[in-house]
This record gives structure tokens, C-alpha cells and sequence, in this order.
């Protein structure tokens, strides 16, 4: 039985056998917990009472001295959770509260809850609590401790009330959908998403539009009483009227939101295009009743406990503790359930980034999409938008929207990036089958590492530094055979026209994207805040001196290969009609991209050359390196790089070289670093003022470059040279560059 | 990320634990070492340990050092007393420390105590 594992095993294999068994149990629904007493506890076996004895014979141990069997050491005891602590320990809650924990067909029959004839305060309060706990759930915590805590929806089937029901099963539905839309994403961790159903059924045995069909039924119903209620010109308001108008008014909200909502995900889970744009005009449609649920849970009755500090809440159809026993044996999380005044705020930013979701599908382009999914991992989104973006993208794994071919995708990149002659319609090498079967078993090698890519962008921000370091091997791969294939296709062409070239196409776009991929890995150190301030100086030598140079130089020469490509049609076309090409000249697909590394790189420069002047004069504090030293960190830092062939990694003894300021005769001083990195902030600075409709990274990048512009050029000038005081590094402009201030 | 915080802090923990455990684990006789001896005999014996707030674990007796801190494996956790059964289900708690100040009693099965010299004799 697993509960032995722990014993032998660290707490990551402990960790690990608890997800694979929750795992399994997501499988295997009706298996339950049920692990058996063993039989030896069964029978009143004969304990006999040691307390004194073992108590007395602990005091004779030294301090710190740990009596354990030769198998099992510190390491193993790391392990074991901490009784009595109430954030390891789940039995300790359940067992200090007096009041009797009742399932929900006890609480029915005890009278504790009722199943009909509820007035509609109550279901407000019910309602909106149970938002609160989908809430919950979908910010990481277990089911069982979230939604389930709710009595109603352990059996909707008992519920007599209409609205209730209702909304019961419309709320399990809801969970159902998103948990399958989350598991069949794949683009969770354990801290994101509990997947777990602790065997309770999702109200599988009534469909989806049965559902629907029920909230609507309801929603007609209280319609009608919103209506009667409704003042009428010239009549007396009688207050009564109108507190029951308002509360139907909210209760009827209440019952379309859930409709509403549940409808969408519905149409997340068909296979047209067409149903994404059906679910985002539902949310938006759901999102038009926020306020007006907002100014309404006042009506609602409240929970008898202070839930101000995220206390469960304690009412009528609430018991936090019914499933206390079904909580597996890890530490479990402390579940806060969310409060219900920032419930409609969370429901609008979900809505918000769910309508955010819906509009990749308007980008056709695989660079494109990748920047999509960049992009919208930047506001580091819920595991539901995340997952939702990830189904949208690929449906059932197979077709990107459910409509294109992942491989038709990649050849659309490849013409939009290098223009390879290859995939020119006009070359002779479009239709030669042999250049076919070397490009489409390329492509079809390419859609598995760039789907895994777009996977990467939908986890978290801390685990996808993780993946990026690890896909960078596989980039690898396909880098060396896209040099491969170039040259099969070059000599090809070079038989069949002499005049055209295949040089580094294919490769080129690779590279592009092991660029990226290794920019992105160390420039996510910054926001996750794993680089200690000594360190700064060879991580921003690393983007400036090499990736970014790199990128750039990549960059361009796939401009000029577009060109050179470009060239050759028109020379076709004149040569078969004499019509005037166009001389109008185009803006070249690729100069925003230059322009930004450009202004990248400054950025970079800047930062290096301010933090090697900050050292030379002492502003930089060093750790004492007793167990490691900066070239362990160092080599730390660039580990995953090593797996890469191009760009060949840096190894520190070349940096040390590469970047050793002897060399330069006289050897700049910390005056002239200071003046230097100034000049590369200004550079910047000019870059970025000339982009044309400027997005707002290029205004968060501005916002850096400009007060460090004059930091350094104040520290130039010697500004408090004499200070010990170090410098503070401002990330908040900027997730990766920091607004240099000396105090 | 809670996961990864809690295991880097416990392995601060071991890390200064095993610090310690090395420098003072120079032998002694005396009267501590039959009490070590007493308590080397009750290793992997099942264990029934009462906690303050009426708990009780079953489990296998791993681990445990001067302030009584228990370490149980395999452990089971009971609702107030095992007698009654009525509690329903233990729920399997796997690995266990119990803080040696929560400790109310310990005892020990006695068939397991055939192979036991000195404990539970005198009892």
C-alpha cells in the first residue's frame, strides 16, 4: 500500500506518489479512500501502556541526538507531517469544533437543512457562497474542501426546490467542464489545480442541455415574478413589493450568470471555430450582469461566522468539515474561501481573460500565435483561461483551431520568416518531389517540439522557465536537421537553378526560435527574482554581447534572404509582362522585430556596463564563497545553453576573457562605464521614440531608459561616489530591467 | 510553489539536524545507553500514540529524540478513542511526527513486545 512508500522516499516521491494516486482516483472515481484497517487493528489487540518508561527513556538522549532504525535517517524524516500543526495537519481542525458534522442526507433528516420552500435570501446567500468556493477551487485548492463543502450538490437530486436544483447541477456542470478542460490541457501543476472529485458524482447522469434546460426554466419562472413585482406608474410602492422585486431581480442574476457561464464552456468544448466566438459573446453577455450581482448580495443571507481573515463560511447548506476525512494525507493547503465582495471582481477578470482567449482565433499566423500565447502568459492568467487558450489552439491535439494542419501552420511560418525557395510556388523545387519529401518530413519533425512550445506558454511563469530550459534540447535536434536538409535542398537547386541559392533557411528560422527561447529563459530570472544583484552583470552580458546579437544578426539575414527572394519574383514577372511592378516601398515584415532587439540590447548593455561600474566602486555586495564560486553560479545559470550547438555556449573562462577590461588601453575607470551605459540608455531611448504606433512594452521600456539616462550620467559626474549605501534595483516599470536609484 | 518552499526549509532543518547529530554522536555508557538500548528494542513496534486533543495514531515506531518527538510510519489516525469503532474509517495519515508536548500516552501492542526486553515488563 502506498502508505508505506514514505518511509524509503523523499518528499518529491512522496509528493509524486500522492499526485499519481490522485491521479489514479481521477481515473478511477468510485475507488474512494477506503484503505482498510488491517486486521490486526480490528481484533482488540493487547497495547500496553509505556508513556513513563518511554518518556523517561527519551530524556536520557542527547540534544539533538535522533534515535531511529538504520534504514531510516533525517532524510526520511524530513517527510513526515507535523501533527498538532494546523497547516499539515487536516484532522486537527475537524476535531476541535463542537457542533456535530452532518452529511447531507443526516442534515435532511436531522432538519438542519432544508430541501424546499427556501426564501429567497437564503438562496441568494447559498448561491453566492458557492461562488465563492468555485472561486476557490479554480485558484488551486481541492474540490473537497471547496464546492463539496456545499451539501446541496452532493445530491441534487434530493433538492425539492426548482431554483435550487437548478443550480446545483448547473454548478457541478460547470466544475465538470472545467476540470476536463483543464486535465485535457495539461498546462497545470499541483500548485495551480486540484483535479481530484473524491469519488463525488458530477451530475453525469443528466446532459448538458437538460441543464441549460432547467436554469432556463427557472429563470423564465422568477422573470415572471420580477415582472409582477415590477412598480407600476402611479401605484402606491408598497416596501415589501419591492424588497421581494429586488430579491427576485437578484436571484434571476444569479440563475442566468450560472446559465450563461456554463453555456459557454459548453461551446468551449465543440469542435467549430465558430462556437469560440458563440463563447465569447456569452461571456460577455455574463459579464453584464456583475454589477448588477454585486449590488445585490447584501440580500443574501450572511454565514453566521466572521469571514472577514477567509474563514469558511458557516450557513445553512455549508459544512466545511464534511469531507474532512477524504483529504489525503499531505499537508493539505488551508482553503480561504474567497469573500464574496471580490467575488464579481474575480468573475469580471475571468471573463475578461476568457474573452481574451477567444480572439487567437483571429491570428492566423504561427509567430503570431506564439506571441498570442507570450503575451497572454504575461498577465500570468488562472489555470481555467490558460487551459481554455491551449483547447482553443489545438482541438483534440490534432488540427490547430480544428481546422488547419499543424504542418501547413509551420510552412505558412517558415514563407512568412525566410521565404525558402523550397516553399515558393514559383521555384522548381515547389514541385520536385524529392525537395517535397526532405521539407515535409522536416515540418512534420517541427510540429511536435513547436506544439510542445505552445504548451510551454501555458503553464505557469515559474514552471515554464523549467520547460524552456528543458525544450531547448530538442530545438537542437531539429537545428541539425535543418542545416541538413538546407544543404540536401541547396545542392538540389544548385542543378536545377544555378541561379538561386538555398543557404540557411531552415535553419535561420530555428535559430530564430532558439534564440527566443534562450532569451526568454534568462530573462524570466529577473521577473521570477531568481539572480542575486552580483550576478546581474554576466546575465545582462550574455543577452547583450551574444543573444541578442545573435538574434539580430539572425534576424537579418532572414531579411535579406525575404529579399532575395523577393527579387527573383519580380524579375520573373517582368520578364513574362512588361507592367510597371509597384515601386512603393514596403515596409519590410521583420524591422519591428530588429528595431525591438535593438532596443533590447541597449537596454542589456546598459544594465552590464552600470553593474560592472557599481562594483568598481564597491556598491555591489558579494557573497563569501565558501562552498561555491561565480563560476559555479555562473555555469549554473547558463546550465540548459550547454545542450545547444548554435549559438555554442559561453563557458565562463571565455567570458572572463571576453568581457576583461584590461584589454582596452587605458582601462576604463567607473566614470567612463557610467557614461558608456548612459549612451546605451539614450540609444534606446532614441530607438523606441522612432517605432511607429508604439505598444505599451515599448512605453514600459521607455519609462526605464529615461531616469537611467540621468542616474548615470549623475554618477558619472561622481554623485555620491563616497556613499556605502547600496543601490536599490526598481523592477516595477519593468519586469526585466530595473530603474537604477542611489540613496 | 508551497510544496518547494516547505521542502527547502525542512531541508535547512536537516541540514543543521545532521550538523548536530554528527558532532555529538560520540558513544556513552551508562545509564543512557540501556535507555537507548530500551528504545532501540521498541524500533518498528506498532505504536499507539493519544495526542492533547484526543486523537489517537496507530503506526510503526520510526524515529524519536530527547523531547519525546515521535516519528511514526504507515500511520492511521483515529477519531477520540480506537476501542470504539463507531467512529468510522481511520484515514491513513502515511508518514507522522507527533510533537513530544502533544503526547499524552504511548503504548505499545504486546504481542510485539514478546521480543522486548525491559519494556512493558515492569508495567
Amino acid at each position: 500500500m502506498f502508505c508505506d512508500i514514505p518511509n524509503t522516499l523523499s518528499w518529491f516521491s512522496l509528493s509524486l506518489v500522492v499526485i499519481m494516486v490522485m491521479k489514479s482516483a481521477v481515473e478511477d472515481d468510485d475507488a474512494g479512500w477506503g484503505l482498510g484497517i488491517p486486521e490486526k487493528m480490528k481484533n482488540n489487540a493487547n497495547w500496553v501502556d509505556i508513556t513513563h518508561e518511554f518518556k523517561g527513556a527519551c530524556k536520557e538522549l542527547n540534544l539533538g541526538e535522533l534515535l531511529h532504525d538504520k534504514l531510516f535517517g533525517l532524510f526520511e524524516a524530513m517527510s513526515a507531517i507535523e501533527m498538532m500543526d494546523p497547516k499539515m495537519d487536516a484532522g486537527m481542525i475537524g476535531n476541535q469544533v463542537n457542533r456535530k458534522v452532518l452529511n447531507f442526507e443526516q442534515a435532511i433528516k436531522e432538519g438542519a437543512i432544508k430541501v424546499k420552500d427556501l426564501s429567497l435570501p437564503e438562496l441568494i446567500g447559498i448561491i453566492d457562497t458557492c461562488f465563492c468556493c468555485l472561486i476557490t477551487w479554480l485558484e488551486g485548492h481541492s474540490l473537497a474542501q471547496t464546492v463539496f463543502t456545499c451539501l446541496y450538490v452532493h445530491n441534487p437530486d434530493l433538492i425539492e426546490e426548482p431554483a435550487l436544483k437548478a443550480f446545483a447541477l448547473g454548478i457541478l456542470k460547470v466544475c465538470d467542464i472545467a476540470r476536463e478542460k483543464v486535465n485535457k490541457a495539461a498546462v497545470f501543476e499541483e500548485e495551480d489545480f486540484q483535479a481530484m472529485t473524491y469519488g463525488f458524482k458530477m451530475a453525469n447522469n443528466v446532459t448538458d442541455l437538460r441543464v441549460t434546460g432547467m436554469l432556463k426554466d427557472v429563470e423564465d419562472e422568477l422573470q415572471r415574478k420580477v415582472k409582477s413585482t415590477r412598480s407600476r406608474q402611479g401605484e402606491q410602492r408598497d416596501p415589501e413589493v419591492e424588497l421581494e422585486h429586488q430579491q427576485c431581480l437578484a436571484l434571476f442574476n444569479r440563475i442566468k450568470f450560472t446559465r450563461l457561464l456554463l453555456t459557454a464552456l459548453i461551446a468551449f468544448t465543440k469542435k467549430e471555430t465558430s462556437s469560440v466566438s458563440e463563447a465569447q459573446k456569452l461571456v460577455a453577455q455574463a459579464a453584464d450582469l456583475l454589477s448588477a450581482i454585486h449590488s445585490s448580495i447584501q440580500h443574501g443571507i450572511q454565514s453566521q461566522n466572521d469571514t472577514t481573515k477567509g474563514d469558511h463560511p458557516i450557513m445553512m447548506g455549508f459544512e466545511p468539515l464534511v469531507n474532512q476525512r477524504l483529504l489525503p494525507p499531505t499537508f493539505p493547503r488551508y482553503a480561504k474561501i474567497i469573500k464574496r465582495e471580490d467575488m464579481v471582481a474575480y468573475f469580471s477578470k475571468l471573463i475578461e481573460r476568457i474573452k481574451t482567449v477567444c480572439d487567437v482565433i483571429n491570428t492566423t499566423n504561427l509567430h503570431g500565435i506564439l506571441d498570442f500565447f507570450c503575451e497572454f502568459s504575461e498577465q500570468s492568467p488562472c489555470v481555467l483561461s490558460r487551459s481554455l487558450l491551449q483547447t482553443t489552439f489545438l482541438i483534440d491535439n490534432k488540427k490547430v483551431f480544428g481546422t488547419h494542419l499543424m504542418q501547413d501552420m509551420i510552412k505558412d511560418a517558415l514563407r512568412y520568416f525566410v521565404s525558402p525557395p523550397v516553399l515558393s510556388y514559383k521555384c522548381c523545387l515547389f514541385n520536385n518531389h524529392q525537395a517535397k519529401d526532405y521539407i515535409d518530413s522536416f515540418v512534420t519533425h517541427c510540429s511536435r517540439p513547436f506544439c510542445s512550445l505552445i504548451q510551454i506558454h501555458g503553464h505557469n511563469r515559474a514552471r515554464q522557465r523549467d520547460k524552456l530550459g528543458h525544450i531547448l534540447e530538442e530545438f537542437a535536434t531539429l537545428q541539425d536537421e535543418a542545416e541538413k536538409v538546407d544543404a540536401a535542398l541547396h545542392s538540389l537547386l544548385m542543378k536545377l537553378e544555378p541561379q538561386r541559392q538555398h543557404l540557411a533557411c531552415l535553419g535561420t528560422w530555428i535559430l530564430y526560435h532558439n534564440l527566443r527561447i534562450m532569451i526568454q529563459y534568462l530573462l524570466s530570472g529577473f521577473e521570477l527574482e531568481l539572480y542575486s544583484m552580483h550576478e546581474y552583470y554576466y546575465i545582462y552580458w550574455y543577452l547583450s554581447e551574444f543573444l541578442y546579437a545573435w538574434l539580430m544578426s539572425t534576424l537579418s539575414r532572414a531579411d535579406s534572404s525575404q529579399m532575395a527572394e523577393e527579387r527573383i519574383l519580380e524579375e520573373q514577372l517582368k520578364g513574362r509582362s512588361s507592367k510597371k511592378t509597384k515601386k512603393k516601398k514596403k515596409v519590410r515584415p521583420l524591422s519591428k522585430e530588429i528595431t525591438m532587439s535593438q532596443a533590447y540590447q541597449n537596454m542589456c548593455a546598459g544594465m552590464y556596463k552600470t553593474m560592472v561600474a557599481l562594483d568598481m566602486d564597491g556598491k555591489v555586495r558579494k557573497p563569501q564563497f565558501e562552498l561555491d564560486s561565480e563560476q559555479v553560479r555562473y555555469e549554473h545559470r547558463f546550465a540548459p545553453f550547454n545542450s545547444v550547438v548554435t549559438p555554442p555556449p559561453v563557458h565562463y573562462i571565455q567570458f572572463k576573457e571576453m568581457s576583461d577590461l584590461k584589454k582596452y588601453n587605458p582601462p576604463p575607470g567607473s566614470a567612463d562605464l557610467y557614461m558608456a551605459a548612459s549612451k546605451h540608455f539614450q540609444q534606446a531611448k532614441l530607438i523606441l521614440e522612432n517605432v511607429p504606433s508604439p505598444d505599451p512594452e515599448v512605453n514600459r521600456i521607455l519609462k526605464v531608459a529615461k531616469p537611467n539616462i540621468v542616474v548615470m550620467k549623475l554618477l558619472a559626474g561622481g554623485h555620491k561616489k563616497e556613499t556605502k549605501v547600496l543601490p536599490e534595483f526598481d523592477f516595477s516599470a519593468h519586469k526585466y530591467f530595473p530603474v537604477v536609484k542611489i540613496i | 510553489m508551497q510544496l518547494l518552499v516547505f521542502v527547502n526549509c525542512k531541508q535547512q532543518v536537516y541540514k543543521e539536524c545532521y550538523l548536530s547529530v554528527h558532532t555529538q554522536e560520540q558513544p556513552e555508557v551508562s545509564s543512557s545507553s540501556q535507555a537507548r538500548q530500551k528504545l532501540e528494542g521498541l524500533l518498528n513496534k506498532n505504536m499507539r500514540i493519544r495526542m492533547t486533543d484526543g486523537r489517537t495514531l496507530v503506526g510503526l515506531f520510526l524515529c524519536t529524540d530527547r523531547d519525546c518527538n515521535v516519528i511514526l510510519g504507515s500511520a492511521q489516525e483515529f477519531l477520540k478513542s480506537t476501542d470504539t469503532f463507531s467512529q468510522g474509517e481511520p484515514r491513513v495519515l502515511g508518514l507522522a511526527m507527533i510533537p513530544g508536548h502533544h503526547v499524552v500516552s504511548i503504548e505499545v501492542e504486546a504481542d510485539s513486545l514478546d521480543d522486548t526486553q525491559g519494556f512493558g515488563g515492569n508495567h
